[in-house]
């Protein structure tokens, strides 16, 4: 690989060294040669990518060398055949560095599903934590649209890893793209929807470099699914919907899954749809590596902050 | 687009889930100003939700914001449905269930406590694109119109012509097209006339 990349490096330096013996010459010619360079590169952003990519790779192996070096590995091979519009997600990613989540870390995954005034109160509530997750909900999405996450992105800290909980059903790659520009980090696709979708929702996450999870609300065996895909996504998130806790209350989340997945795959599990503490430290018991919480923040309140924090201890 | 449409009561007008999820509640109202101008009444808008959870609420901003109908996922949790199929009659609007990748709709209907308004039978997109062979279970439609008296079946997924009569031809009340639409802008007037005709 190093010998590959010593080769694409090497015209680079060419360039620049027959640029600056241009201008000493003559330095009309050597401002026609930029030109025509800018003008080459256009029609060729192949291998104007592959020049990033090799900033991009070192900078994200220093940040978290074991689990991204995989990772990084396919974004380069994404790279070179990507359309312009994930290359552009690509570079301001890679100038903003974007957060990614990591193996060994516990994270509180706080859901956000009512109003935008709301969410800006409990945010300015929420204590200072990178395991914090935030999600602009399902609700806020399909009320607001996109602006939601733009907004949201705002409110919060620079830096935070913002969820959008778009439960892709269908087209999966115009959601991802959408969601993808609007500045979140990772977007959600059902598990009950088509395996078609379902793959090209992952493919068109790993283009737009943002992480994939997979809700597998209503979904009996998620193992089933995840055998049928072609890719695996970043996270699978084993979820009991908020009808479902209400109406019945006898269904419970399946924790023996969590131990099924990581044993099987290199996933990461989040549940979601239990509220109360204990459920919280059930799933970490049971290994999950993110805990989604949201009824006790769906309005702020005075404790707000204070439950964040207790979530937090729970988590460790 | 809307403007090139024909006026006529017909047409039901779509806001898509792409759209909703991009402008939020807004492009519902804006669609449903736009065409309600254009025919000069009322418009029926359908607000593709595609709701999965927290049935009434989504149901809720979706009437709020105009529209005469919402999606419900067939593959949703049951509790779900019956929550947004109640909600949907309390605020008035017609109910849709879509049956995107169920095998058998008729296994879901018989769990509902009532019966939604429409229902919907989906070849979704990404389907349709990577997998030829997936077929629309036309034979469906005459099941569950000889069991449910009362629902209506409408049909998503096909876009030929030759789809749209096959449709109409197996009984279905309403024939949901989009990807013509939205690759040719240019002849939406022809086209929307052409179909017309088939659906009469």
């Amino acid at each position: 690989m190093q010998a590959k990349d010593r080769n694409k490096f090497n015209p680079t330096g060419l360039i620049i060294v027959a640029i600056i013996a241009t201008f000493s010459i003559n330095p009309i010619l050597g401002g026609v040669i930029i030109i025509l360079i800018i003008l080459f590169l256009k029609k060729n952003p192949k291998l104007l990518s592959s020049y990033f990519t090799k900033h991009l790779l070192p900078a994200a192996e220093s940040q978290d060398d074991e689990d991204l070096s995989e990772d990084s590995f396919n974004t380069q091979k994404e790279f070179n055949s990507n359309d312009q519009s994930a290359m552009r997600a690509k570079i301001s990613s890679f100038l903003f560095t974007k957060t990614r989540l990591e193996k060994r870390k516990k994270y509180l995954h706080i859901a956000l599903n009512s109003t935008l005034e709301e969410a800006e109160e409990i945010i300015s509530q929420l204590p200072a934590s990178d395991r914090i997750l935030i999600e602009v909900g399902t609700p806020l999405i399909k009320i607001y649209g996109t602006e939601a996450i733009s907004r949201i992105k705002e409110m919060t800290p620079p830096g935070t890893y913002i969820v959008a909980d778009n439960k892709c059903a269908d087209l999966a790659a115009r959601e991802v793209e959408m969601m993808a520009n609007a500045g979140a980090n990772a977007s959600t696709c059902l598990g009950v929807a088509p395996i078609e979708t379902i793959n090209s929702f992952i493919e068109e996450c790993q283009k737009f470099n943002i992480d994939s999870m997979i809700d597998m609300m209503n979904v009996e065996s998620a193992l089933e699914v995840l055998k049928k895909l072609k890719k695996l996504p970043n996270v699978v998130m084993l979820h009991r919907g908020v009808d479902e806790s209400e109406f019945s209350k006898e269904k419970q989340i399946p924790y023996y899954q969590i131990k099924q997945i990581k044993g099987n795959y290199n996933v990461l599990v989040a549940v979601a749809g239990g509220d109360t503490s204990r459920e919280v430290q059930q799933a970490i018991f049971n290994d999950a590596d993110i805990v989604v919480v949201w009824k006790n923040f769906y309005k702020s309140s005075a404790q707000t902050a204070q439950l964040a924090e207790s979530f937090l201890r729970e988590i460790k | 687009m809307i403007s090139l449409l024909p006026a006529s009561e017909k047409i039901i007008i779509e806001a898509g889930t792409p759209l909703i999820k991009k402008y939020g509640t807004r492009g519902i109202t804006s669609l449903s100003n736009w065409w309600s101008e254009k025919i000069q009444k009322q418009g029926y808008i359908v607000a593709d939700l595609k709701c999965m959870d927290r049935g009434s609420r989504e149901v809720w901003a979706a009437a709020e914001a105009g529209a005469s109908s919402a999606t419900c996922l067939g593959l949703a949790p049951i509790e779900t449905i019956n929550e947004f199929i109640g909600e949907c009659e309390k605020v008035g609007i017609d109910s849709m269930v879509d049956m995107m990748n169920i095998e058998f709709p008729f296994e879901i209907l018989q769990k509902l406590k009532k019966l939604p308004t429409v229902v919907v039978l989906h070849r979704g997109a990404d389907e349709n694109e990577r997998n030829r062979e997936k077929q629309l279970q036309h034979d469906q439609i005459h099941r569950i119109k000889g069991t449910y008296g009362k629902v209506l079946i409408s049909v998503a997924g096909g876009e030929t012509t030759r789809d749209v009569v096959r449709t109409f031809f197996n009984d279905s009340d309403i024939a949901v097209i989009w990807r013509s639409f939205y690759e040719a802008p240019e002849n939406t007037a022809n086209l929307a006339k052409d179909f017309l005709k088939l659906v009469k």
